[in-house]
């Protein structure tokens, strides 16, 4: 027989109720499910362009398209701000959190990068020598978190590693690249980098540093790796926005401009790579909740969901749905007649045109980030340019639409 | 190059396809990020209007009817849409310019006018990332969809008005010879 007990300290309450029989056969458990949510939404600033959660995801740091990071501590419903990190001289491009050593990096489009350690309460910033000339525009700590990988305007990824004499982090550069990098993502072997750039390429690099890194993994690329090598260039049809390796680090995901999502098996040279066609306007970033399902994020400001059958990899469904009973109840003749006789009041428009978007979101969402680790990821958090934080339930979702179940 | 589908339908099935042909193309250009110049440090500039770098702009489109056309260039941060607006006679040509410039001389207010519109064109909007950031982008997209319209039917009142103005002129004056 099948049991499912579930448990949600965090977020809203609900009750599991479990019933059996006493005799041996197997038997239905029934579950109700009171107020499970799908998703939680809050509005932390006008507008953010990057978040990053701590370990126990009980503190979530933002930026809010400023020089300022933001951090907010998640008390019962709500989130409080906790504390304001000012070090800064431009917009924070990008933000993100260790979970074992609690340490945070940010990087500005002022090509300066800071590593914050929480001592005494607070937050205090170490120098990273970055040695780079333009804008920073993200920044990812290494699976060890014993390095940080910071993509540039300058062309190249400043791999920064902590020196013990000095006290600062010091950097080794990646070249290579002909335009600005935009996004980095570390293999889980700690050794191996994938980048996306606006020069329509996705690169694998390896970044082993010798002093930091004691040995070599193996990898399908060889066993010498030099440092800044490049392993395997592939080809876009646009600027590519977002990269991610899979969780067994045999998949790479990378999403272009040209709105589409290619996904490389890099597990055999050379790599087979599938390209997916969206529907809509291009992806920013990626997640995968699993090694067969992924979720996209961008200008559609909804998260879309693709999953391989077999390594076939397709679109299956928006995760941001309205379901059909809401979308019928939604407008009656009486409610649609007032609106627009208060728009031809206020606004001296002669139809009623909604200005507010259908997703939850309002804006282009620019960041997603796993808050459960494991094999399968079940939540996870996406943020926007409207300034909305989401937080979203897979189990609720599966049980709500038929069509999103994660494999 | 794109040019605007010509529908068998009356003259308003025409309109309506050429404005929704550069309504998909406004919504897929205005697809904007923060972008740090590769150029300057510490710069932030509309790449569009830059132009420094070859990869970082899209393929400019024309998308045409008749006489009318507008040229939308896009890049990572930034998108310039021109409109050349459609002038029937000599009295629409002087009556566009001075609407225009009448218009852009308050550019301010608008938010997302240009001061000066390209060479070969009547008007200019240049949008960038900040402002996606802060409006809506279907709304950006319905304000210029909305204002090329109204334009059209705005020059063709005031021609209308002025020839109507000029009939009354001429007969009072003419009046004093009868």
């Amino acid at each position: 027989f099948f049991c499912f007990l579930v448990a949600d300290t965090i977020f809203s309450s609900f009750e599991a109720v479990v019933s059996t029989q006493s005799t041996g056969t197997t038997t239905l458990f029934i579950i109700l499910l009171l107020t499970m949510s799908t998703s939680e939404i809050d509005h932390l600033a006008n507008c953010i362009t990057t978040h990053a959660w701590n370990g126990d995801r009980s503190k979530v740091a933002i930026s809010p398209n400023s020089n300022e990071v933001m951090i907010y501590t998640k008390k019962g419903n709500t989130f409080e701000l906790e504390q304001i990190l000012q070090e800064h001289d431009q917009v924070i491009t990008s933000i993100d959190w260790a979970p074992k050593t609690n340490r945070i990096v940010t990087a500005s489009q002022d090509r300066n990068a800071f590593v914050w350690n929480y001592e005494k309460n607070e937050w205090k910033p170490t120098l990273v020598i970055l040695r780079i000339n333009r804008a920073a525009t993200y920044v990812k700590w290494s699976p060890l978190e014993n390095k940080f990988a910071v993509a540039s305007g300058a062309k190249c990824v400043s791999v920064c590693y902590f020196e013990e004499d000095s006290n600062w982090w010091i950097s080794k550069h990646i070249k290579k690249h002909k335009s600005t990098v935009l996004k980095v993502d570390w293999h889980p072997n700690n050794c191996l980098l994938v980048t996306g750039s606006s020069d329509f390429k996705c690169r694998v690099f390896s970044a082993h540093i010798k002093v930091v890194d004691k040995e070599l993994p193996r990898t399908v690329f060889g066993d010498k790796l030099v440092f800044g090598e490049p392993l395997l260039e592939m080809n876009a049809s646009g600027w590519v926005h977002g990269v991610k390796w899979s969780p067994s680090g045999n998949l790479i995901a990378f999403a272009s401009h040209d709105s589409s999502l290619c996904i490389a098996n890099v597990s055999n040279l050379p790599p087979t790579i599938q390209k997916v066609n969206l529907r809509g306007l291009p992806i920013r970033d990626l997640l995968f909740l699993s090694e067969n399902s992924l979720v996209g994020v961008g200008e559609d400001c909804n998260p879309l969901l693709f999953q391989s059958e077999g390594g076939n990899w397709a679109f299956v469904s928006e995760i941001d749905k309205k379901s059909e009973q809401a979308a019928a109840s939604g407008d009656s003749a009486a409610g649609n007649a007032r609106k627009l006789f208060a728009s031809k009041v206020t606004l001296g428009a002669e139809s009623v045109t909604d200005t507010k978007l259908e997703t939850q979101h309002q804006n282009c969402i620019t960041s997603i980030r796993a808050l459960t680790a494991g094999a399968v990821v079940s939540d996870f958090s996406t943020v926007g340019l409207d300034g909305n934080l989401i937080v979203w339930h897979t189990k609720a979702l599966e049980a709500k639409f038929k069509e999103l179940k994660i494999k | 190059m794109a040019s605007g589908s010509a529908a068998p339908a009356g003259g308003g099935g025409k309109q309506r396809n050429y404005l929704n042909c550069i309504r998909a193309t406004l919504t897929a250009a205005m697809c904007l990020e923060n972008f740090g110049s590769q150029q300057v440090e510490r710069h932030n500039k509309p790449e569009v209007e830059v132009k420094g770098n070859k990869e970082l702009l899209l393929n400019p489109i024309i998308i045409a009817r008749n006489k009318e056309k507008v040229l939308i260039e896009g890049s990572i941060n930034s998108l310039r849409v021109s409109v050349s607006i459609k002038k029937s006679d000599e009295i629409e040509v002087v009556l566009a310019k001075r609407f225009m410039r009448f218009l852009t001389q308050r550019a301010e207010n608008f938010v997302i006018l240009r001061r000066k519109p390209i060479e070969g064109y009547d008007i200019s909007f240049l949008v960038t990332n900040t402002h996606t950031e802060k409006m809506y982008k279907h709304k950006l997209v319905d304000f210029i969809i909305q204002f090329m319209e109204d334009i059209d039917k705005e020059i063709s009142d005031i021609r209308l008005s002025v020839n109507a103005r000029a009939r009354v002129v001429a007969q009072e004056y003419l009046r004093e010879y009868q």
